[in-house]
């Protein structure tokens, strides 16, 4: 565990996405302090581009887009950790479980995860979220987190199988511990790198799929979220209008945010795949970035 | 092939369990089933046809084990119900008529997709640490992080807006019929530019990673060394010897990646108006057109088991051993 943090601190590509979401958490945190304006109240006129008034314009209905921004962050990555976590949770859990015990309980869980695997997850959950109706972003966080735990469950297996042979596992057999210590206390820390990468993988692919959800129109169009953001604008064809920073402000916010927990979960894969490493030489990349900028 | 039978029967298992899903939940749902599923009607229907549709999910007066079985029959006979918002249409034919534009534009991207991320993963791979591999896996993270969504609509405001190089909705120029002319299918392949730049920006960066990933492992192989100790050249050993090999797991991402594209071409078809299944998912959305949205699940699942299907074939053509197992 503190190689894995040690690790983290001496990878570029960890500490610019750890820098990356740290501002997004930080800005989230503030958003009362923050936000000029209340992200749901009408504070100007209808589509305004950018000024000193409103530094990031006016959306179709004359709210103060920067404000909405602030607040959402707080929905997206309270969704996003929510429904990660829960994700996990259940992947770990089913993973542990079924590499562990084998036998019969292996088989059922086995081919529980394989099932959910092939079933392709977003009609699945839109069908769902099409039945509830209006889905406010703790149900789709809900939703997420029982629908998408298979890949997880069944990297977590693999992982579960191979330390199950190892002797501290026997031997902990021996002296009689109780199954569920085994797998808690003796199995579940070994495969923190795993669950680690399970985690920030889950993270990302619920705030992406938050947003997809609640942009097709199937989120509770009172709440302030970056995907009803886009829903909104979409809805007003802020493009075809002109108005782009309605439609571009919350895009450039979740691409900000993909790409930061994206970072974050390539430096973990490195670490613990060595081979994988890129090393140093993002260094001669962002050098590089920086050249090009000089000459613009 | 008793492999191929097994995998056959699961299949079978996954899709009904996407069946048995459609059955279930409004049944579930708190409040009158009948009611929620056909709110939308309204008066648009005879009592006739409702009660034909009716019959079609299943609420007949039975007990339960019964109506899912009138279902599961309804689906078997290839019956999906009616459009609720275009009520006399099928849903078959709505989804058929979609399913062409979606599977040709979404067929040629992954295509094109798996060719160039696996053949820029594989040079990225040999020449790792270097400026190649940065630049690429860099570029890969940032396509792969980035939600479709985003991309979609980035693409058409650059491109479709701000240049105004490509039109910005649908798939052909609305004035002209459908017609094998040249000047339908030229306008076709125009409408398309942006939607295949937007699916491919998606993709690509998936199989990077993938192949960069698997190729690195097989690296260190004796049969690697073995091959440049020979003498051949760097080109021959990475693309015949190395990459030949890290392919075969890939194949099986393959799979994985044509049912995110079932959903990276779903948000992209609505951006863009293309009228492929993604937009009629969302119009049905919109409409709550419950006979459409949940035929689109079934569609879907068997689009994506097939594809598995596919993969798993092709896998014991690749790969020898399991033909014996």
């Amino acid at each position: 565990m503190t190689a894995l943090l040690r690790g983290l601190l001496h990878n570029r590509k960890a500490m610019v996405g750890f820098a990356l979401i740290a501002l997004i958490v930080i800005v989230a945190l503030a958003a009362p302090w923050l936000a000029p304006y209340d992200p749901g109240a009408r504070s100007g006129r209808p589509h305004q581009p950018p000024s000193l008034d409103h530094l990031l314009g006016t959306t179709r209905l004359g709210q103060d887009v920067l404000s909405r921004l602030l607040w959402g962050a707080r929905t997206s990555l309270a969704v996003g950790f929510g429904a990660g976590l829960l994700i996990t949770a259940v992947g770990t859990v089913m993973g542990i479980l079924g590499g562990y015990s084998g036998g019969r309980t292996d088989d059922v869980v086995s081919f529980l995860t394989n099932m959910v695997l092939v079933v392709p997850n977003l009609p699945l959950l839109l069908v769902l979220a099409a039945f509830l109706g209006q889905a406010s972003p703790i149900v789709i966080a809900l939703i997420l987190g029982f629908t998408s735990w298979a890949w997880g469950a069944r990297v977590t297996r693999a992982e579960t199988l191979s330390v199950r042979q190892k002797d501290f596992v026997k031997s902990a057999e021996m002296m009689g511990e109780p199954r569920w210590r085994i797998m808690a206390v003796e199995i579940f820390p070994n495969l923190l790198s795993i669950v680690g990468i399970n985690f920030i993988g889950s993270v990302v692919f619920a705030v992406i799929t938050e947003a997809t959800l609640e942009f097709l129109g199937l989120g509770d169009p009172r709440a302030v979220s970056w995907g009803i953001m886009l829903f909104n604008a979409q809805k007003a064809s802020a493009l075809a209008v002109g108005a782009w920073w309605d439609i571009l402000t919350p895009c450039f916010a979740l691409a900000l945010l993909g790409i930061g927990l994206s970072l974050l979960n390539f430096a973990v894969d490195e670490i613990a795949n060595p081979r994988l490493r890129t090393g140093g030489r993002l260094g001669r990349w962002s050098a590089l970035i920086k050249a090009g900028e000089g000459r613009l | 092939m008793p492999f191929l039978l097994r995998r056959v029967l699961f299949y079978l298992a996954a899709f009904l369990v996407a069946a048995t899903i459609n059955f279930f939940l409004p049944r579930l749902m708190p409040g009158d089933p009948v009611q929620l599923m056909f709110a939308s009607a309204g008066n648009a229907m005879s009592p006739e046809n409702l009660q034909a549709l009716k019959l079609t999910f299943g609420f007949v007066d039975a007990p339960l084990w019964q109506q899912y079985l009138t279902y599961l029959q309804s689906i078997v006979t290839g019956d999906l119900g009616r459009s609720i918002k275009y009520f006399p249409l099928p849903v078959t034919e709505l989804l058929g008529r979609a399913i062409v534009w979606t599977a040709a534009l979404m067929g040629t991207a992954t295509i094109v997709s798996f060719a160039l991320g696996s053949l820029l993963g594989a040079i990225a791979a040999w020449r790792r640490g270097g400026l190649f591999d940065v630049t690429v896996s860099v570029g890969a993270i940032f396509a792969t992080s980035v939600p479709a969504v985003v991309t979609s609509l980035v693409v058409l405001f650059v491109f479709g807006f701000t240049l105004g190089w490509f039109p910005s909705g649908y798939a052909a120029a609305p004035s002209l019929d459908p017609a094998f002319s040249a000047a339908y299918v030229g306008s076709v392949l125009y409408h398309a530019v942006l939607p295949m730049l937007t699916l491919c920006t998606v993709l690509t960066g998936g199989f990077v990673v993938t192949m960069r990933n698997n190729m690195i492992n097989l690296l260190g192989e004796d049969y690697i060394v073995m091959a440049q100790a020979k003498g051949l050249s760097d080109r021959r050993v990475m693309l015949w010897y190395a990459a030949r090999n890290a392919l075969l797991p890939t194949v099986s991402s393959l799979a994985i990646a044509l049912g995110m594209v079932l959903g990276g071409s779903l948000v992209t078809e609505v951006v863009y108006n293309y009228p492929g299944l993604g937009n009629v998912l969302y119009q049905a959305i919109i409409a709550r057109d419950y006979p459409v949205i949940q035929g689109q699940l079934l569609i879907m699942t068997a689009t994506m088991l097939v594809a598995n299907f596919i993969v798993d074939v092709s896998y014991v053509l690749l790969d020898p051993r399991l033909k014996r197992a």
